[in-house]
């Protein structure tokens, strides 16, 4: 093992970080899915983001292990008192890794840049709330906003800041980013591998203590578990429970694991039967035996969730607290019949085409069909599977979503009428006024009280029925220390590592 | 090889292939179990008195699954390759036939559709299509029929020379009458052996599709599927994959033995060529 | 001599026109855009977004225009970018050509090189029931799927020799020991069907030049045994050997799929699946013209050897 990296860091040409710190090491990581683009302002996929932010890029905020917000470059923040100016404090001597300084204006044109229409940026809804940037001087920046936003603070830290030079510039980052991050970019050889190393100039002394990480793009998932119990790679991040189970007791392998942010749910069509008809969605809540797909489809590691995960513990409401929880197909069955549908209710589910949801699906069929419904399980390609859920061509879906730190982010587009991501058509005057009214208030308590009734009233009627929030894994060598987990996947904590 | 060993060769691919479709059409006879019938506390078991090939990742059989796999294999397939035959076949025939223009335009069609590899097309088909055991068929199908077509022009070119066929034609029997009831009954043994040893691809060619998640589909059982499943189970309970895995290298051998015995049998001229 | 090949010219490029033109309209009438699929399910745009994103990468033009401009810039070997990392779809084909290439050329050359010996192996015995058991068990050799292999024998290695790197691949240039230490299972596991189907090649055309004329005149004329079964039965094999070749580089190629996604190894099959999953059309486009131009090309060069080798055929 040692002698194959050290093979590989040679032939990639970096002796250089490899002498300075001879007892450092490049991290080999498994990853199933390579990166589609490097650029932090245009890519969506998972893939990429794992590999750009965090260790490529990092923004103003970040998010630790518990999930709350804490300083990135920004050392410090101000908020006004109507919530529409923020004024936030750079850190200093922070530098790109083309060695130039990272400055107010580099943060001013970052925000320029993904707002530009040239560029074109998806990620540009989560700074719909900024009218305008301005440096005050060279370590202060001013963000004026139409509304107050309170999950602004937690957006910034997905939004990766970029050297002002690249403002205009549509392709330079895809294939070479310059970030500030513990590590930097050094060779992408598409569906091999992407090799980083370390930022010897990093602000945070001490960091990164590995001298880079490879990230090895491999897709078998059987491939990737005996590369790791061999030695060939160190670090498999973000594993189901089914993969953990078969690594659990290797030689040299240990597990870390979180409670995961992302949930497994069922999407129901609001805007044609039989799924117009709340009863009926709630007799698909009543049908559904969360406990059994945990233990079937997860492996018994995760829990029935909610409309938010566990892992948000200022927000989440217990299930207990919701009546449909508790799995009763009578019930179910007595629902469809005051809804005055014909059953069974025959309807056909769109499955996402991966295995943990086409395990899920098959559990959830045979539910429903226990209690009233025939339901048809189509299995489609990712793309034809996408394609549909933005056109609303579906009467069901399952699938799984990455969750977000603030219940804001999520809720707002997801279940407000017109929402971005409201692919199920739900309109719902009561919940809209909620939504609408806890995105402006200030006050926690008061937001957390606006966000108990929306959750109250989704858990059972709503468009989706969440089904499971899972435990995640990551598999790793026994002599990497200092990495865990994180419940929204992201590989920060890659700078803490050692090996 | 001698006519005794030759014969037992062919009645041992017979059985063979004879069993593996009983199996596939009495699944329902035969099957221990209900293919879809879950149990969390029964998965991914080791074989037992219980589950002869033990479980599947959601608790179900693997054993029944595999013989209801058979089915879906096999009709997929059948469907295939007899389509492929059909339309292959005919385009052959009526190329050998008529001569000139339609051959040319038909034989040219088929050298572009049989310049592509088969698992290169194929998956661009079902891109089209989208995954399901019947996409796998049609693209399947598709990438068979140039070699039916091929296969047959051949011989037919010479047959249509023959006194035999211009005997039929002098008493005046109608072109499709003369290629259907004169020519096509000469090619019986070519068209056997041909349609057996494709057969034998097919299963293959399917259960690749399947493994990359492009042929059938769950919870519908196939032996591809079953395989693909299973293997991301391997370092837990590796039977799943490896009993379906052997069932697919049993039926394409089945098939492909069968198809190579019939030759020797039926084809002197071919004897001893692989 | 020169008629045939012109012939067999005229229609390699025909073929391959009507290749290209199968795929434009195939990869026109896949399901779902190239946009909607790189923002994933669940990501939030408006549509005035999603039609900016579709004008910077050129999607919002008419199709017939889109073929024009890209059949055009093909003809001049510019095969255009990829769709999002703006790479050059020449050199993306370029970086995974080699390893496909590395992989089938070992497969071949494994299962060539071993079919001789086996070949004549089985030429030995000959007859009842030792004839039945070779040919049964090169049918199962021809039979067996690459792919389960594959992954049975990385399973088999990881338990018996852990440590050993077996899985992704570095470049011969950089690492040679590395480079076939990881390519030899891949390898193998392509090779078991080509071996297969070889030595029964071989075996055939040796247990036909063994009852030769010509054979038993030599042997007559007192050349030692060995050197003339396998002068001329190798010779007579070299023919169906060409042949068949041909027809296994499309079954390499297809393997070649399979086997590089159980075993990492960045070549043309994960190059086209990727392309295909992110509806990547300059890249689908020309990967798949590429390899199948390489395919007929192979099958033109068999044609070629066919009639230098066989004098019979240049009549």
């Amino acid at each position: 093992m040692v002698r194959s990296a050290l093979r590989t860091a040679l032939g990639a040409g970096f002796m250089a970080a490899m002498m300075a710190s001879a007892s450092a090491q490049v991290l080999e990581i498994g990853v199933d899915n390579g990166p589609t683009g490097l650029d932090p302002h245009l890519i969506t996929a998972f893939p990429s983001f794992m590999v750009v932010n965090g260790n490529i890029y990092e923004g103003l905020t970040a998010i630790d292990k518990d999930l709350k917000t804490v300083p990135g470059l920004a050392e410090s923040w101000t908020v006004s008192p109507d919530g529409k100016t923020y004024t936030f404090k750079l850190r200093q001597g922070v530098k790109f890794h083309d060695g130039s300084a990272m400055e107010a204006e580099d943060v001013v044109a970052t925000v320029k840049r993904l707002l530009s229409k040239d560029i074109a940026s998806p990620l540009a809804s989560r700074l719909s709330a900024v009218d305008s940037a301005n440096a005050v001087d060279a370590t202060t920046v001013e963000l004026k906003l139409k509304e107050p936003s309170a999950a602004l603070l937690s957006s910034l830290a997905t939004i990766a800041i970029v050297p002002s030079a690249m403002e205009t510039n549509k392709d330079a980052l895809q294939k070479a980013p310059v970030g500030t991050g513990p590590y930097k970019f050094q060779e992408w050889q598409p569906n091999g591998f992407i090799l980083l190393t370390k930022n010897e100039a990093y602000w945070d002394k001490g960091m990164p203590k590995l001298a880079g990480l490879k990230f090895n793009i491999v897709p078998e998932s059987a491939t990737r578990q005996v590369g790791l119990s061999n030695g060939q790679y160190a670090l498999l991040p973000n594993i189901d429970a089914a993969t953990a189970l078969q690594l659990k007791g290797k030689p040299n392998v240990k597990l870390s694991e979180t409670m995961d942010l992302a949930y497994t749910l069922i999407g129901m069509n609001t805007s044609k039967p039989p799924f117009d008809n709340p009863k009926v969605r709630e007799a698909v809540n009543y049908a559904i035996n969360r406990q059994e797909i945990v233990d079937a489809a997860l492996f018994g590691a995760g829990v029935p969730g909610g409309p938010l995960s566990p892992a948000l513990k200022s927000w989440a409401l217990n299930v207990n607290q919701f009546a449909c929880y508790k799995p009763d197909p009578a019930k179910a069955q007595a629902l469809l019949k005051e809804a005055g549908v014909a059953t069974p209710v025959a309807v056909s589910m769109k499955v996402l085409p991966r295995q943990d949801i086409k395990d899920i699906a098959q559990v959830v069929q045979e539910q429903l069909n226990k209690a009233g419904f025939k339901v048809e399980l189509v299995n489609q390609e990712q793309g034809q599977f996408i394609q549909d859920w933005r056109n609303s061509n579906f009467d069901m879906f399952a699938s799984i979503n990455a969750g977000q730190p603030d219940p804001d982010d999520y809720f707002y587009r997801t279940f407000r009428t017109g929402g971005s991501t409201n692919v199920f058509k739900y309109s719902d005057a009561e919940i809209d006024g909620l939504l609408d009214q806890a995105r402006t208030l200030a006050d926690q308590a008061a937001r957390k009280t606006a966000y108990d009734k929306v959750q109250q009233k989704l858990a059972c009627s709503g468009p989706i029925a969440h089904l499971t929030y899972g435990t995640l894994f990551s598999a790793m060598n026994s002599k990497l220390q200092g990495f865990d987990t994180m419940p929204n996947r992201s590989l920060l904590m890659l700078r803490n590592a050692s090996y | 090889m001698s006519r005794l060993a030759k014969n037992k060769l062919l009645a041992f691919a017979v059985i063979l292939v004879a069993i593996q479709i009983i199996l596939a059409v009495g699944a329902p006879l035969f099957a221990p179990y209900d293919p879809m019938a879950q149990s969390v506390a029964r998965r991914l078991r080791a074989p037992s008195e219980l589950n002869w090939f033990g479980t599947d990742q959601l608790g179900r059989d693997v054993l029944t699954r595999i013989l209801y796999g058979y089915r879906t294999s096999l009709i997929a397939c059948l469907l295939a390759v007899g389509v492929a035959l059909l339309a292959g076949g005919t385009l052959g025939l009526v190329a050998a036939y008529y001569r000139g223009w339609p051959d040319r335009i038909i034989m040219r069609f088929m050298d572009v559709l049989f310049a592509f590899p088969v698992m290169l097309l194929a998956i661009g088909i079902i891109a089209v299509l989208g995954p399901h055991t019947y996409s796998a068929a049609a693209a399947i199908a598709v990438v068979y029929t140039p070699i039916f077509a091929r296969l047959l022009r051949g011989p037919a070119l010479v047959l249509c020379e023959s006194e035999y066929v211009a005997g039929a034609r002098a008493i005046g029997a109608s072109d499709a009458r003369i290629i259907f009831l004169h020519i096509l009954p000469n090619l019986a043994s070519v068209i056997l052996v041909q349609t057996s040893l494709l057969l034998s691809a097919a299963i293959l060619v399917e259960a690749s599709l399947s493994f990359l998640g492009l042929g059938t589909q769950p919870p519908t059982p196939s032996l591809g599927l079953m395989l693909s499943e299973g293997r991301n189970f391997l370092l837990l309970s590796p039977w799943s994959a490896i009993f379906a895995g052997f069932a697919i290298l049993f039926l394409s051998f089945g098939f492909n033995l069968l198809g190579d015995a019939l030759r020797d049998t039926l084809d002197p001229r071919l004897r001893g060529q692989p | 001599m020169n008629r045939v090949l012109i012939a067999r010219l005229i229609d390699l490029v025909i073929v391959l026109f009507g290749v290209s033109v199968i795929v434009f309209l195939m990869i026109r009438m896949i399901p779902g855009d190239a946009v909607a699929i790189m923002l994933g399910a669940n990501t939030e745009i408006t549509p005035e977004r999603m039609a900016e994103l579709n004008r910077r990468v050129g999607l919002d033009r008419p199709i017939v225009e889109q073929y024009l401009l890209w059949a055009g810039n093909a003809l001049r070997g510019d095969f255009g970018t990829s769709l999002w990392t703006g790479r050059p779809v020449s050199s993306e084909i370029l970086l995974h050509l080699w390893p496909t290439l590395e992989l089938t050329f070992l497969a071949l050359l494994i299962g060539a090189v071993l079919a001789v010996p086996v070949g004549c192996l089985m030429a030995q015995t000959r007859g009842g029931a030792a004839d039945v058991a070779m040919r049964v068990t090169a049918i199962a050799g021809l039979t067996i799927p690459s792919f389960w292999l594959g992954i049975v024998l990385i399973l088999l290695l990881s338990s018996w020799a852990p440590g050993f790197a077996s899985l992704g691949y570095v470049p011969f240039s950089e690492d040679p020991i590395g480079n076939l230490q990881r390519m030899m299972l891949p390898a193998f596991a392509l090779a078991l069907p080509i071996l297969a189907n070889l030595s029964r090649l071989v075996r055939s055309a040796m247990l036909d030049a063994l009852g030769q004329d010509y054979v038993r005149t030599a042997r007559a004329k007192g050349l030692a045994e060995r050197k003339v079964v396998y002068k001329h039965a190798l010779r007579n094999a070299l023919i169906p050997f060409l042949t068949s070749v041909g027809i296994m580089t499309g079954y390499l190629l297809g393997g070649a799929i399979v086997v590089e996604q159980v075993f990492a190894i960045p070549g043309l099959g994960r190059l086209i699946l990727g392309a295909i999953a992110e509806r990547n059309y300059p890249l689908i486009q020309a990967t798949i013209l590429v390899v199948t131009a390489g395919f007929v090309f192979v099958n033109f060069l068999v044609d070629f050897l066919y009639i230098v080798v066989d004098p019979r055929v240049r009549a």
